[in-house]
């Protein structure tokens, strides 16, 4: 078995001189601050500047101790864009069938699937390490102290990302080709969203109606799971709101996120090993 | 020592039976052939000895020591199509193939000054026309010196030129002692190139063996007059003569394997008073005896 430090050259040599990697690593580095900027700047100039801002207290989601939320929920939105060169880096392999040169090369067919799956956790903790500095960045430039309270959302980031690669991943080893598995990859995360907010109307309905409290049920869905451990920081109108809601188990839906994470390895894994390539 | 072995290999893809049960070996040192018409299973059994298809049942191994990823790095393999990343150019690709064989990038020059690619060894893959494509896929192969080569239809896509220099290339790396397993549907090539043949028909070994004793049934000479008539009505009364078959081109004689030569004939023929204008051995017909092996 090939050790990860040759299996990761390789890749290296890969992704080096290639132009689409480079565009989006760009794409989303750039798109990381500039949203997180844009929210910085709403917030600080348009809500603050409110009639009846003081209704709302002197809400700061860029303070340190709210910082590492909302870097986290806000860069959150932009994930699709690391998934995306996911699918396209693997899609590649079985497009020019490289994946299949590697493993009449001398790869074993386990090899390139520890590159694959390497490739996935280093773009979700590059992808972590970015919200971590613009968290940081965007909470010094708030004028406030350093605290690492509320740095447990850096870590759901982690799993949001890792989530979204995984299924990129399997996505792109199942459908082999890429423009259909981009496709799919942006149909499935529409279609999980929505699904995802009947279910939530559902067990709203539950609650209100039939007294039974099942929990947010929206959150228990493959993405929907790590995303449901990212919420833009509480304010005292989503906290009125919360009265007639199901009640939030984060504990459950990290579960959930994890064994989605445990279900997407496996399954990947499978595919490779075992079908004709 | 045998450096393949495959024992009772069968590979369905649903109710298609591309192999049904074949068996043989590959010995050190010879240019072993897999000839077979287009779905006849070649690339199939080269994909399942390489562990990119998945064998429906039965056992192989290279070397008598086993099938896995440590074994095909000590092999040189080109199956069915070349597959390099379009963005690089040759020496990036032959770079990551280096990689994964886990050989040093010094011998990439090598390699493409054989296959003539040097010139052009740093444009990008996508501007390569297919025989060029071809011939960086046979640099990829020899990539690190192996000793067993496994090529799928490698003179695909080249012009004449190119084709003759395969072979060649080919014939040279046979000399310096290497086994080379070569997949083609070409009768001229395996015929050219290879010293040993197994032919596939539908999934099945139809015949393996030695070229010769594959190919070689009888000794034929062709030969031709002014009269054919009274030359096929002379060569009828000559020892041993099996048959004759008159073609386009002139009188096909068949004789025994091994018995004829050609000076005692052309004196014969002399002696009854006929001039002959042409006489030369022919072997018998690759297309007709792979044509008798497959039907």
């Amino acid at each position: 078995m090939n050790t990860y430090r040759s299996l990761l050259h390789t890749e290296w040599l890969k992704l080096k001189h290639y132009m689409v990697f480079k565009l989006i690593a760009i794409f989303f580095g750039i798109g990381v601050i500039a949203t997180n900027y844009i929210v910085y700047s709403f917030n600080k100039n348009v809500v603050g500047n409110m009639q009846g801002a003081n209704m709302i207290g002197s809400f700061s989601p860029y303070n340190f101790d709210k910082t590492w939320q909302t870097t986290s929920y806000a860069t959150g939105w932009l994930l699709m864009l690391p998934a995306m060169l996911i699918i396209i880096l693997i899609t590649n392999e079985f497009t020019y069938r490289t994946m299949r040169q590697h493993i009449i090369d001398g790869w074993s067919r386990m090899d390139a699937v520890r590159v694959k799956l390497a490739m996935v956790f280093i773009f979700a903790a590059v992808s972590t390490l970015l919200v971590i500095l613009t968290a940081l960045g965007f909470g010094f430039a708030s004028g406030t102290s350093f605290s690492l309270e509320g740095f447990d959302h850096v870590g759901f980031f982690f799993l949001k990302a890792l989530t979204y690669n995984l299924i990129a991943a399997f996505i792109a080893v199942w459908i082999r080709r890429t423009g259909f598995a981009i496709g799919l990859f942006f149909i499935y995360m529409g279609a999980e969203n929505i699904i995802s907010q009947l279910l939530d109307v559902w067990s709203m309905q539950l609650r209100t109606s039939d007294d039974i409290d099942l929990g947010t049920l929206g959150d228990y869905l493959p993405m929907s799971a790590s995303d449901g451990l990212l919420t833009f920081p509480a304010n005292p109108l989503k906290t009125m709101a919360s009265s007639v809601m199901p009640t939030y188990n984060p504990w459950v839906i990290g579960a959930f996120a994890i064994a989605y994470i445990l279900l997407f390895l496996w399954l990947i894994r499978r595919n490779v090993l075992t079908k004709d390539l | 020592m045998d450096v393949l072995k495959v024992n009772d290999l069968v590979k369905h893809y649903g109710p298609v039976k591309a192999l049904n049960g074949i068996g043989f070996s590959v010995p050190r040192g010879t240019v072993f052939g897999i000839l077979g018409p287009n779905g006849s299973g070649k690339t199939t059994l080269l994909g399942i000895i390489m562990d990119v298809l998945k064998t429906t049942r039965g056992a192989y191994n290279f070397f008598g020591e086993g099938t896995g990823a440590d074994t095909r790095r000590k092999i040189g393999t080109l199956l069915e199509t070349p597959n390099f990343y379009h963005y690089l150019t040759a020496v990036q690709n032959l770079k990551i193939a280096a990689s994964v064989k886990q050989r040093g990038e010094e011998d990439i020059d090598r390699v493409l000054e054989m296959v003539n690619l040097h010139q052009r060894k740093n444009s990008a893959f996508s501007t390569y026309s297919l025989g060029m494509k071809q011939r960086l896929a046979i640099a990829s192969a020899l990539l690190g010196n192996p000793e067993v080569l496994v090529l799928d239809e490698p003179t695909n896509g080249l012009d004449p030129v190119g084709i003759a220099e395969i072979r060649e290339l080919i014939k040279k790396l046979h000399k310096e002692g290497k086994t080379i397993i070569m997949a083609s549907h070409m009768l001229d090539e395996v015929e050219k190139v290879c010293t040993h043949v197994a032919i596939l028909k539908k999934g099945n070994i139809m015949a393996s063996g030695h070229v010769d004793e594959i190919f070689q049934h009888s000794d034929m000479i062709e030969i031709d007059a002014s009269d054919r008539k009274a030359l096929a009505a002379v060569m009828n009364q000559y020892p041993g003569v099996e048959q004759i078959r008159e073609e386009e081109s002139g009188l096909v004689v068949y004789f025994p394997p091994g018995t004829v030569t050609l000076a005692p004939v052309n004196a014969y023929c002399f002696k009854n008073g006929i001039t002959l204008s042409k006489l030369l051995i022919k072997k018998k017909s690759l297309e007709s005896k792979f044509i008798e092996l497959t039907n």
